[in-house]
This record gives C-alpha cells, structure tokens and sequence, in this order.
C-alpha cells in the first residue's frame, strides 16, 4: 500500500519497483560510506581482535601464536618496567592535560578581550603547534642543553645552577610537558573561535542583572563553551596517553635516564619491535584500550553535571 | 580621568602578560635559526652570543652535503601527494555518505566512526605489521598510503561532513526532481560548493604527513626513503655535537610549514575552527 503511493509519487523510484525507496536508500548510502566500511574492518576490526587474541598468547611473529592463557597478563602485573612505564603516563598526563587546557583557555578569554594586534598575537601562539614534533623536540634538546643551552645560561646569570632537564631524573618528564605547553596553540585557536561565538547579548543581560566578570565567565562563558572543552579534553587525554615521539626522538636510549622517561607507548615500542615479544606488547595495548574506554565513559557520564548543550531540551 | 587611567592601566597590564608570553613562546624559534647562522664554535660560547656574528650560511650547504636531505623532502612529498589523492578520494564520498544522503543506521555508524578516533594505535598496529609483512609492503610506504584510500583519515571525513550538512539540502532535491543521480550530485554539485573544505583537507593532510614520524619509523628501515622526520632525527644522532646543523635541520623542516601557514591562514584558522566548534 505505502509502496503503491510512493512509487506513483516518485516515478524514478517506481523504475526498479522490485525495491521499496527505503532499501534503496540504505544501499546508496551504504555504497558511499563503503570505502570506510572496507578499511573499517580490515584496519579496525579484524587488528583489533586479533590484538585480543594475541594478548592471550606468545608470539614473536614468526609461526603460529602458542595460546598461554593469562600468562602475559600476570607478567604484567609483576613487571616492575611495566608499573614504571604506566606511572610515568599517568604523571605526563595529569599534569599536561589540565595545564595546557587552563592556559590555552585563559589566553584565549585574554585574546577575546578586543585586545589589539589579536591576530598578530594568535598567529605567534599558534606557530609553535606547527612546528614539526620532531624539529621542536630538537629545539627543546638544545634550549635546554645542560651545559650550553640557552635556558641554563639565563638561569645563570641571576645565580641560578640550573638542572639537567632531559637527563637528569628528577626533571626530565617536566621538561617533557614544558615542550607540550609550547605547543597549546592549536587548543587556543579553537577556544578563542568558540568564545567568538558566544553571542554579545547574553553579556549583555548578565551585566544588566549585575553580574560581576568573575560570574560572567563562571555562569555565561564557561557554559556556553562547554561542548569544546570536553572534545578538546577528551582529545588531548587520548594523546598524551599515548604520548611516545618527543621522548624516542630526544632520549637516547629511550627510556633514559635511569627509566624516568619510559612512558607507556616506549615501553611498548621495546617489547614489540625490539624483543618481539608479540604477545606481552599485545596485552600492554588491550589493558591500554580498558584504561582510554575507562577514562573516557568516566569524562562522558560526569559531563552531564557541567558540559551544557544550548538546544537540549531540558 | 580617573576611569581614563584605570582603562590604560587595564589594557597596559594586558599587553605585558602578552608580550612576555610571546616572548616566551617566540625565543625557542629566534634561537634555533640564529643557531643555525653561527659557527660551532660560537654556538657553543658563553655568554650566550644573541645574534650570529659572523652571519655564516654555510651551515645549510654543508648539512645538505652530507645527508641526503633533498631525497628527504622528495620522499616526504611523494608520501603527501598519494596519501592526498587518497584523503580526498575516499573521504569525500564517505562524508556524503554520512551527510546528504539519509538512511537507517546512518547515525549510529557515524559515531562507530568517531570513536575509531580514540582507539589507541598500539591496539591494532602488531596484527597490520604482521599482515603488510606478509604482503611484503615493510620498508615501503604502502602501510601508510593505502588505509587512506579506506576512509582511514576521520579527521577529514568529519571536518568534510561538518562542511557537507551546512549545504541546503534544497540543492540536492531540486536536481534530484531533475533526474540527476546521487553520484553527479556528489560530484557536480556538492564538491565544488566545498572547495574550500577540500583545501583545508589538502593543507592538514600535507602537515600530518610532514610531521609523521611514528608511521615511517615503524615500516620505513631504508635510508633512502626515510622522509623529513626520520631524517632530521638522524641529524641529531650523527651530529649531536654539531647545534649549527642540527638547528640548520630543524630551521629547514620548519620554515616551509611556517611559510604555508603564512600563505593559507585563513584556510588553516576555517578550519581549526569548523572541526572544533561544531561537535
């Protein structure tokens, strides 16, 4: 019956007529998104489980995988290397995340303020974020260069012995998120389009009824741009968890000193490419996928109390 | 007056904090080309000598002698162009796919799609290594070229649908009442009318292949095909010494991406602006 009148309704859908409108429109849309659904599988799906099974295994990527149960997992647990790897991830991350997303916000509440030369000054934020991470990991090398680096020779000249940074253990991974500070241009440049967009009216009236800057951008601001400060949080957790160039380019070998600088990805990268430990690597990337889904639910769930989104209805 | 002065004092304190940040976000760059214009001897001398002096160009020619950094820029080109033709291929039809046409389950795939965005890589990357191994693609750059020829660039599908659904829908009915098909719709209509959404796809596929280091330091062993990334890290290994080449490295990677942000700004800000905003 519905296919009668729609069919007459569209005659070029009534040429197949074999076919409701609705299977035709899956089908075309099916057909569109069909490259992604290939490499879906083939570059998701099928490496994803097979990293699963993998992890129940040893393997060393030549002959079959030997299925060994949890063993791989209860190494895990004891491996000393491994406990190391995953504080040091956990210390980058925690620090890194909240600070650049602090700074990178206030310089673009900063910028936002009709400050002239705003553009001049976003581009010379922005840079930095551009920089090749290689490249920028070799400037920071030499900047922070204990005996002939430019940071130490200022510090000494006001009396102050300044530390290895990359080489000693107390300061490497600090030094370590100072090089990620630099790079939270591209952070900014989003918040300050997000402020951009929140509507001068809604000022306007919060001024009118007496609100303070303080309440403004606790009651006004920070709601309105909500939204892109989760995906943006969301995003960088997601990186920095994974964080793993700046420290294989800059230390040498990596990991050093003494494993201050052995993140989690490092420690993986040396069981799988250099031990081919197949398995055991397998098992460090599932137990990393549980600790993103984790964080991530968590970030999601929690939004609720404070991402505001303007047409939810209520 | 008093007011007058307060609102001085105000923008005043404004510009400091800016300047100083600048200054601070600036000197790591002013350092590194100055560095890379001095003589070794000079790099190294303390206290610190702000501009080089003599100004020696010869760092760069010297560099360029003894690694094969021209074959590095080549191979990073060559690397960019096909992973390009693939990004614009395939995400294009993908991100029609998930914004002009509408069909049960279309939303839900659409997210499946998003969250492959937070999948760490490790969690895939031992079973591909092991499968373009048996393909033998190790030591090329296949591993990395093919996928985006699959939609594997999210980020660009997204930032392409983001474009597509801000398009009227209008224009697609009236052609459609014309007899035209969903494929000259996609490819006569709707991609010219995102040509600046392409250019953005364009200029921050170029960047991520530019900066890639991860990817070629996995499949790529060979020297001779290392890109820009693994090259400079070589310089650092060769000449660790040498902060004049070092630097004269680093300054030659950075100054054709500060040169293209220069010439594509507005493109580049667009777009930070349409993925980010618009969740």
């Amino acid at each position: 019956m519905l296919l009668t009148t729609q069919a007459r309704m569209t005659s070029r859908a009534a040429v197949p007529a074999l076919r409701s409108p609705g299977s035709r429109r899956l089908w075309l849309g099916l057909l569109f998104v069909s490259p992604w659904i290939i490499g879906f599988c083939g570059f998701y799906l099928y490496p994803f489980f097979a990293t699963l099974y993998y992890s129940f295994t040893s393997f060393t990527g030549i002959g079959n995988p030997t299925f060994t149960g949890l063993a791989n997992f209860d190494a895990l647990v004891h491996d000393a290397t491994f406990r190391t790897a995953l504080f040091n991830t956990f210390y980058y991350t925690v620090i890194e995340v909240p600070f650049s997303t602090i700074a990178a916000l206030g310089l673009a509440m900063l910028l936002n303020m009709n400050v002239r030369g705003q553009a001049f000054y976003r581009t010379l934020f922005y840079i930095p974020s551009i920089v090749p991470v290689v490249a920028s990991s070799l400037i920071f090398v030499w900047i922070f260069q204990p005996s002939f680096g430019i940071v130490n020779a200022l510090l000494a000249d006001v009396h102050i012995n300044g530390p290895a940074w990359f080489f000693s253990i107390t300061w490497s991974k600090p030094t370590f998120i100072l090089l990620g500070l630099w790079g939270m241009g591209q952070p900014m440049v989003i918040y300050l389009a997000a402020l951009q967009g929140v509507p001068k009216e809604m000022y306007e009236v919060a001024s009118l009824e007496g609100a303070g800057p303080w309440q403004r951008l606790r009651y006004v601001t920070i709601p309105m741009i909500s939204p892109i400060i989760l995906f943006n949080v969301i995003l960088s957790l997601v990186l920095s968890i994974q964080y793993f160039t700046q420290a294989q380019v800059i230390e040498s070998p990596p990991g050093s000193p003494g494993n201050s600088t052995m993140f989690y990805v490092t420690y993986y990268y040396q069981q799988a490419f250099q031990y081919l430990h197949l398995g055991y690597a397998s098992a460090m990337a599932f137990l990393l996928f549980i600790l993103v889904l984790i964080v991530t639910v968590v970030l999601l769930k929690t939004s609720s109390r404070w991402v505001y989104y303007e047409n939810e209805e209520r | 007056m008093t007011r007058q002065l307060r609102r001085i004092g105000a923008s005043a304190s404004k510009h400091l904090v800016l300047i100083l940040l600048g200054c601070v976000f600036g000197l790591p760059l002013i350092w590194m080309v100055g560095t890379s214009f001095k003589t070794d001897g000079q790099a190294l001398q303390l206290p610190v000598v702000w501009w080089p002096h003599p100004f020696l160009w010869s760092n760069y020619p010297q560099l360029f002698a003894a690694l094969p950094i021209w074959r590095f820029f080549l191979n990073t080109f060559v690397y960019a162009a096909i992973t390009i033709v693939g990004v614009l291929i395939s995400s294009s039809l993908v991100a029609y796919g998930f914004s002009r046409l509408k069909w049960p389950g279309r939303d839900a795939l659409f997210y499946v799609m998003l969250t492959t965005m937070i999948l760490p890589f490790i969690c895939t990357l031992i079973p591909l290594f092991v499968m373009y191994k048996r393909f033998g693609w190790i030591g090329s750059y296949l591993p990395l070229e093919v996928p985006t020829f699959f939609g594997s660039s999210v980020f660009s599908t997204f930032l392409l649908r983001q474009f597509f659904m801000t398009i009227p829908q209008s224009l697609s009915e009236a052609a459609r009442i014309d007899g035209a098909n969903e494929f000259f719709i996609y490819s006569r209509i709707i991609l010219p009318l995102a040509k600046p959404a392409l250019a953005t796809v364009i200029l921050f596929q170029f960047i991520y292949c530019w900066n890639d280091y991860l990817g070629p330091l996995i499949y790529i062993s060979n020297q001779n095909s290392y890109p820009l990334s693994l090259g400079l890290d070589l310089i650092l290994g060769d000449y660790t010494t040498n902060w004049a080449w070092v630097m004269a490295g680093a300054t030659a990677a950075t100054a054709p991406i500060v040169v293209l942000f220069f010439v594509t700004q507005r493109t580049f800000i667009q777009g930070i602006a349409l993925t980010g905003t618009k969740g």
